[in-house]
C-alpha cells in the first residue's frame, strides 16, 4: 500500500491507481499495473510519499516521463 | 471369551465381541474393514473410532479420501466426500428438481442452491427467493493523500482529478447490467456534495459503465470536489 501507479490520462493530466490491500495479498503490483493501466498507456511505479498530498490544483498535475 | 454368534427368534443375529468388547469385520485374510467399538463408535477403514464425550461417531477413512455416497434406486444419488480438494458436497443430477442442494430447519426448506447455480434463500423474505449480492464494495477517502479504507472484490481506485474516481474490479462482472451504487459526505460542515455515476469530471462527459470498471465523481453545487467519505457498491 506505499506504492501507488502513474500514468497520462486522454484529459491531459494524470491518473494515480491507489491498489486495494486484499489484491496486494494475492498479486503483485505489477499485475495490477497490467490489469488496470488503459492498454498501451505508459506508466510508473511511484512511493506514496512522491504523490503530492495538497490537492488545491490536482487537475493541473502532469506527467512527466 | 470368544466371539459368539447367536440367532434368536426375537431379536435377529446378534454377533458379539471378545473380552475387549469391541467388534471387527475382516476381510482379506486379517484386515480389519469394519470397527465397533464398546461405545458403539463405528469405523470403516478406522480401527480406532473414538468420538468425543457423549457423541457417538461414524468415521470412515481411506488412503487419500472418504466418501459417503448415498442413492436411491438408479438415478438418485448425491455425494459427501473429503480429500486434498477440500470437504464437498455433491449432487451431481442436472434436472431443475433433482439438481437442487437444499437445507432445511423445523423440517421447512430455509435455503436452496439451484440447479443452475443460484443461491436462494428466505432471511425475512417471505420464501425462498434469490439472493443477488453485491459484487463489489469499496469505501476510501478522496482527500489528501487518496486512500482505501477497505474494499470488497475491487483491485484498485483510479484517481483521475478532482473528484473523479474509477473503481476497478478484481473480478469483472458478468455483464455491464449491474446497479451501481455510490455516495459521499465531507468529514465536517454541513457542505453539499453529490455523487453523479458513470460521469468523467475532468472531460465532463458520460462514461458507460464497463464489466471490469466503474467510473464517477464527486461534486459540490459548482464543480466536482474531493470528498473525505467515499463509499461505492455494485449489485448485480
Amino acid at each position: 500500500m506505499n506504492q501507488r501507479i502513474i500514468y497520462p490520462n486522454d484529459d491531459g493530466g494524470v491518473s494515480i491507481i491507489i491498489p486495494t490491500l486484499e489484491y496486494l495479498a494475492e498479486h503483485t503490483i505489477e499485475e495490477l499495473a497490467a490489469k488496470d493501466v488503459p492498454a498501451g498507456k505508459p506508466y510508473k511505479i511511484v512511493d506514496v510519499a512522491d504523490i503530492p498530498t495538497d490537492r488545491t490544483f490536482r487537475n493541473a498535475w502532469e506527467y512527466k516521463e | 471369551m470368544p466371539s459368539i454368534i447367536n440367532a434368536t427368534l426375537t431379536n435377529g443375529v446378534a454377533i458379539q465381541g471378545d473380552n475387549s468388547g469391541a467388534l471387527a469385520l475382516q476381510t482379506n485374510n486379517g484386515t480389519t474393514a469394519v470397527t465397533i467399538d464398546t461405545s458403539q463408535n463405528v469405523g470403516i477403514g478406522e480401527t480406532s473410532p473414538a468420538g468425543s464425550a457423549g457423541y457417538t461417531q461414524l468415521v470412515v477413512r481411506g488412503s487419500s479420501g472418504a466418501e459417503l455416497s448415498l442413492k436411491g434406486g438408479t438415478t438418485q444419488y448425491g455425494y459427501v466426500y473429503v480429500d486434498n480438494g477440500g470437504f464437498r458436497i455433491i449432487n451431481p443430477q442436472s434436472g431443475s428438481a433433482s439438481g437442487t442442494l437444499q437445507f432445511s430447519t423445523s423440517n421447512t426448506e430455509r435455503m436452496r442452491i439451484t440447479n443452475d447455480g443460484l443461491l436462494q434463500f428466505n432471511s425475512g423474505y417471505g420464501s425462498v427467493a434469490t439472493a443477488y449480492g453485491c459484487r463489489a464494495w469499496v469505501n476510501f477517502n478522496g482527500t489528501g493523500t487518496v486512500a482505501i479504507r477497505a474494499s470488497g472484490n475491487v483491485s484498485s481506485i483510479t484517481d483521475n482529478g478532482t473528484g473523479d474516481y474509477t473503481v476497478n474490479f478484481s473480478t469483472a462482472m458478468p455483464d455491464a447490467n449491474y446497479s451501481s451504487v455510490a455516495s459521499c459526505s465531507p468529514s465536517s460542515g454541513p457542505v453539499q456534495r453529490i455523487v453523479v455515476m458513470n460521469f468523467a469530471a475532468q472531460s465532463n462527459t458520460i462514461v458507460a459503465p464497463t464489466t471490469s470498471a466503474c467510473r464517477f465523481s464527486t461534486t459540490g453545487l459548482a464543480a466536482s470536489a474531493d470528498v473525505e467519505y467515499v463509499h461505492f457498491s455494485a449489485f448485480r
